[in-house]
């Protein structure tokens, strides 16, 4: 049956499906934005199969090897401008971008080369690629392993043969004993060293405040330097102790040949982990690809961020969005609490409503020069010439840190969490705070045992709304306190433990870094898409959780019915 | 034709058994005396100097028409009123001979010696023992013995034990509405006031459950005093021993509640309650 327009229009539906197909439509863009930063960046981590090929261009030919990342098509045209001899009657022509690798020999690690130009390509099962300190990955066949710069086992052939995994199974295991090593000095260096520095730093400070406040009784100055004398014989132990561990750590060498090739030494201490990626088998990539996520999640960044893992940055941004929480919640219920409950109603009261839910809309890059004009300089540099006056003319809490950055953002988040918790008092029913008035309660009373428990929920969805709003800034942070690289992370063993002076890396500003800063893009833009999701998914977690407090507070103080 | 059409709405007194005909307003001891109450909302001015006694360990029940100001009286008496902007006082009430509205009484201690229950039950959204204990915690009371024996006897009281006693740490909000009520009384006599107002106490709930507040009120009065506004004049009838009858902010009649229901003074107190108006 034919139905007409006008007749279709009446019946509601034309809305129905509106309001449907944009619901329809935010639904693909959110899971296309996901979806799209997931493939981008989760696909880094699967071990690629590595393409040896000749190639020739204008004559010159090269052998060269690689991992082919991604691959375009550009017009003829273009190329024959460029002066590239491009065979008559193409249009178009595909052009290919490889990881070669070895920067350390060609230079540069990533190539574009045309598809066409490409003969004899094949997969070497046992080409290597190694992740390595510095330089890049390395990919080649290995040729030998020294031991003290003396050959001990060596191969020549490029087939899998037994002698080879022989060779590659040595090399695995002195990569493993390596590693150990590594982290034995890294244990040390960060650790026990890194700790007695900060000992050595506040024995210092000490000193100097003893100097300042005039004190001229020698026995403390003599206390102070018995243990300095004691902390520097440490000190001396263990650095006879990592000389040793450097000379078992730069024992080994490897050396390998290159697809053209050449053929190199590589220091075993350089290399991080070392893989047949032609060779593997299905379980072996899933294996391989967990142990790079999880290096993602858990590691240090190395070379400018490139490479290696964000940790470091994850760890800021949580701290950072929980220390603001722990600020803001405080500041925002207070004066929620005084705006609606006992500030007196009137044109006051309005005016500064309005100023506060005009505050939500200032662009966070003016909190982030007011947070640096009045935290950092002014608040922070008074803060060192009353408490850290020892320091000088180094600053304390004169300087971007993780306090100042917190306390900006909680400053950007107030008003949404003031607005919340306004809104949940205002919807406690007038019954209950009477019935608790009529028992004989003071005012303050019973706001703090009824009707603040029962506005618990507003409040954290005035938190929630905040941990949304500033997990992801990033602007504010780049003036008060998020660096590049920060050496430590803020909280650690050192007393007092919570270093809310130190700078901190932040997901957001290590999106922008490495994508945009970072001197190796092609190297650094899957971290990007990679890092992007872990932003979404840091901050998804962070909003889960503050959602199940407010959904058990809510069970709990569920609203009467009334 | 009027005698018969008074006698369809009147209340049969006689019917309900009560004994109240001997009583004497003048020789009752007094709780609370108002004298010459006015109360404004702003310029508006709905109390219009109401002078009465509340005698002791009495029902006194209040009726009259809706807007009449029988709450806004009634919340006079434990200084309700305070809370609402724009409102306004005159006269005094005086609590054992002292007026309530006086600077020095500190509100807090007034109204836990006078108590209050309102129209519709507002449990705490916390167990039923928290409920009943929150009046004690206020006051400073935290010895867990104290507040065990308190609570029992409360929710004694309150016809309540046998139904809650096994779930009093489960949220009071779980509870049908009239063991919500019945809670709610429970816990305002949890602190021992001298006087139990009650706004309205049933007429949000069932008629069983209006039978058990009832039944409730005859025996709370042997401890305390207690004055119940109703919108249901059998209730008052079946209730209280002295009844109020307001109109328009006035104080029309007060007197027994058997004479006051058959042998109504005034003219107007005798179109209320047989139905004439209302």
């Amino acid at each position: 049956m034919r139905v007409s327009f006008t007749e279709w229009t009446k019946s509601g539906s034309p809305w129905v499906w509106l309001n449907a197909g944009a619901v329809a439509i935010c639904m693909i863009m959110v899971i296309g934005l996901l979806s799209l930063i997931a493939v981008r960046g989760l696909g880094h981590f699967w071990p690629a199969d590595l393409v040896q090929a000749k190639y020739t261009e204008n004559g010159n030919t090269m052998v060269m090897a690689g991992e082919i990342v991604e691959q375009e098509m550009v017009p003829a045209a273009q190329l024959r401008d460029a002066g590239v001899n491009v065979p008559a009657g193409m249009d178009f022509m595909q052009r290919d971008l490889v990881k070669v690798g070895n920067r350390d020999v060609g230079g540069s690690d990533f190539i574009w080369v045309l598809d066409a130009f490409m003969s004899e390509r094949n997969q070497p099962d046992m080409m290597f690629a190694a992740e390595r300190r510095e330089w890049g990955n390395f990919y080649g066949y290995l040729r030998g392993l020294k031991e003290n710069g003396k050959l001990v086992a060596s191969y020549k052939g490029y087939q899998k043969t037994d002698e080879y995994m022989a060779l590659w199974n040595n090399f695995q295991a002195r990569i493993e004993r390596t590693l150990d090593i590594h982290d034995q000095i890294s244990d040390i260096e960060k650790g026990t060293i890194g700790a007695i520095n900060y000992k050595l730093e506040r024995l210092r400070l000490k000193q100097r405040s003893l100097e300042l406040k005039g004190v001229t009784d020698q026995s403390r100055y003599a206390e102070i330097d018995d243990r300095r004398v004691e902390l520097n014989a440490e000190y001396q132990a263990l650095q006879q102790t990592l000389l040793d561990l450097y000379e078992g750590f730069n024992r080994d060498t490897l050396v390998a040949e290159t697809a053209a090739g050449q053929t190199i030494e590589i220091s075993l201490g350089k290399v991080v982990r070392a893989f047949l990626p032609n060779n593997m088998s299905l379980g072996d990539k899933v294996g391989h690809y967990v142990s790079k996520i999880w290096e993602f999640m858990s590691d240090e960044p190395r070379e400018a961020n490139t490479e290696g893992g964000i940790f470091p940055a994850i760890f800021g941004t949580v701290m950072m969005v929980m220390l603001m929480s722990v600020m803001v919640t405080p500041f925002g219920v207070v004066a929620a609490v005084y705006l609606r409950e006992y500030a007196k109603q009137g044109f006051v009261t309005r005016l500064i409503r309005i100023a506060v839910n005009n505050l939500a809309g200032v662009p966070s890059i003016v909190y982030g020069v007011f947070g640096l004009g009045f935290f950092v300089y002014f608040l922070g540099g008074n803060i060192d010439d009353l408490f850290f006056p020892e320091a000088k003319p180094a600053p304390t809490f004169g300087t971007p840190g993780l306090m100042w950055a917190s306390l900006t953002l909680a400053l950007l988040t107030v008003p949404v969490v003031i607005v919340a918790t306004e809104e949940g008092l205002s919807r406690i029913p007038r019954s209950v705070r009477e019935g608790s008035l009529a028992l004989g309660a003071t005012k303050f009373e019973t706001l703090w045992k009824v009707v603040l428990p029962m506005a618990s929920p507003a409040m954290m969805t005035g938190v929630i709304l905040a941990i949304a709003r500033a997990a992801g800034e990033v602007a504010p942070l780049m003036l008060v306190g998020v660096v590049k690289l920060a050496p430590s992370l803020p909280l650690d063993l050192n007393y007092p433990f919570l270093h809310l002076d130190q700078k901190f890396m932040h997901l957001g500003f290590h999106i922008y870094d490495v994508g945009f800063q970072s001197p190796n893009v092609e190297a650094a833009r899957p971290l990007v898409y990679a890092t992007a999701l872990l932003l979404v998914a840091v901050i998804a977690l962070l909003n889960l959780s503050a959602i199940a407090i407010r959904n058990h507070l809510r069970e709990k103080y569920k609203a009467l019915e009334m | 034709m009027m005698n018969t059409e008074a006698k369809t709405h009147s209340i049969d007194i006689a019917s309900m058994q009560r004994d109240n005909r001997t009583l004497d307003l003048a020789s009752e001891e007094h709780t609370l005396k108002v004298n010459n109450l006015k109360l404004y909302y702003g310029d508006n001015e709905a109390l219009h100097g109401i002078d009465m006694v509340i005698p002791k360990n009495r029902v006194t029940a209040f009726i009259g028409p809706s807007g009449c100001g029988k709450s806004t009286l009634l919340r006079c008496f434990n200084r309700m009123n305070d809370l609402v902007d724009g409102c306004r006082i005159e006269g005094e009430i005086l609590l054992d001979e002292k007026n309530i509205y006086d600077r020095a009484v500190e509100v807090a201690e007034l109204r836990r010696r006078v108590g209050m229950v309102f129209q519709k039950p507002n449990p705490f959204p916390k167990t039923i023992y928290e409920n009943v204990a929150y009046g004690l915690r206020i006051q400073g009371i935290n010895k867990k013995r104290v507040l065990d024996e308190t609570v029992e006897w409360a929710l004694k009281s309150a016809a309540l034990w046998d139904e809650v006693k096994d779930r009093l740490h489960e949220s009071a909000l779980g509870m049908s509405g009239g063991q919500q009520q019945r809670l709610v009384i429970a816990r305002t006599i949890a602190v021992k006031p001298e006087v139990l107002l009650l706004d309205e106490p049933a007429s949000a709930l069932d008629p069983i459950s209006t039978l058990k507040i009832e039944e409730l009120i005859h025996e709370l009065k042997n401890d305390f005093t207690i004055a119940i506004v109703t919108h249901n004049m059998q209730q008052a009838a079946r209730v209280s021993d002295y009844t109020a009858f307001m109109y328009m902010g006035d104080l029309i009649e007060f007197g027994v509640t058997d004479t006051l229901f058959t042998n109504p003074s005034q003219k107007q107190t005798e179109d209320y309650i047989t139905g004439r108006y209302g």
